[in-house]
């Protein structure tokens, strides 16, 4: 599944709404990985286990807002890489 | 003498433990290092971001001393400290109150819009140029704390000859930029930044308890030295 018809309510529904993408979750996931320095074999198999786990729990979803979708992506990448799920969580409280 | 730089001393640490420029070098490297580019732009990115702070860090501090020099020359007058030191401890209080948000993260009291801004414009940095336009903002955007300690270190600069206000400026410049030049070199080695940044998150209360004492501190010494002092050998007049 690269893109399924579940909405992606962003930022509280201040901006449009949009389909999930699962490219834009692996490549979100993958920096994260690379960030902490994660060999990138590591980092796309990390990426690819999130994405999966990811998606089942979307499928009994309508539609979800982007601050669920990051809070299931960092409580499941938390099991396969702790200081990537950190900074995946907190990636937008540095400032 | 010795007095006026320890006082430039004092106030470029109390510069030194505001974190915003650090938080952005840390989103920028994260950034970085998350999109697969070389350690070289790494390093070309994070050196000409502090290089970006340290020149608006002089430019402002020798701002801030030009005018009050236009001002006062080297007889600064007891009044001038008076209110520095007002607004030391005013700035004191305000920072032991507010630097932080309560929410997780090392998020900075500044206004939301302007750290959206400058959040957004570090995640899209990838030009050295623009990695130095992007230090000398930061510098801009946490100015509402800065110009305290910056006004304070400019007043005991007029104190000194003109050759030493040129080590005094420098001597500022450099202490206030040691957090950022080690968290640079913590990069530039191959730290992992989620340690920095857990680091940062753990100790944010002491370092905003730090900023907040030192202020207080510095405001009541200087009220003390420069005002209760002065209008005592004067007779009272400010």
């Amino acid at each position: 599944m690269t893109s399924t018809t579940i909405n992606i309510i962003k930022r509280e529904g201040r901006r449009p709404s949009e389909s999930f993408q699962r490219a834009k979750l692996y490549a979100s996931i993958r920096a994260a990985c690379l960030s902490v320095r994660s060999p990138d074999g590591v980092a796309e198999m990390t990426a690819n286990n999130v994405c999966d786990a990811v998606i089942v729990w979307l499928e009994t979803k309508p539609e979800v807002t982007s601050a669920d979708l990051r809070r299931k992506a960092t409580d499941t990448l938390k099991s396969f890489h702790p200081e990537a799920a950190y900074l995946y969580k907190h990636h937008r409280l540095v400032i | 003498m010795i007095n006026s730089f320890a006082i430039i001393a004092f106030a470029a640490l109390i510069h030194a433990s505001f974190q915003l420029s650090v938080s952005m070098l840390t989103l920028m490297s994260g950034h970085t290092i998350g999109s697969k580019s070389s350690h070289a732009k790494l390093l070309r990115l994070t050196n000409t971001f502090s290089l970006g702070v340290a020149i608006m860090t002089l430019l402002i501090f020798s701002f801030i001393a030009f005018v009050l020099q236009q001002y006062f020359d080297a007889a600064v007058p007891a009044i001038a400290w008076a209110s520095a030191s007002g607004l030391l401890i005013g700035l004191g209080v305000a920072v032991w109150a507010f630097y932080y948000r309560r929410n997780p993260g090392t998020s900075l009291w500044i206004p939301r819009g302007m750290a959206r801004y400058l959040s957004d414009r570090t995640k899209s940095t990838k030009h050295s140029a623009e990695a130095l336009g992007l230090g000398m903002s930061s510098v801009i955007g946490e100015l509402i704390f800065i110009f305290a300690p910056m006004a304070i270190g400019a007043l005991a600069l007029l104190q000194l000859e003109p050759g030493l206000q040129l080590i005094g400026a420098a001597m500022y410049t450099f202490v206030s930029l040691l957090p950022l030049l080690m968290v640079n070199g913590l990069i530039g080695s191959g730290h992992k930044l989620s340690s920095i940044q857990k680091w940062r998150e753990n100790n944010k209360r002491f370092l905003q308890f730090a900023a907040g004492s030192g202020l207080l501190i510095l405001g009541f010494y200087l009220y003390v030295d420069k005002v209760v002092a002065a209008s005592a050998l004067t007779g009272g007049a400010l």
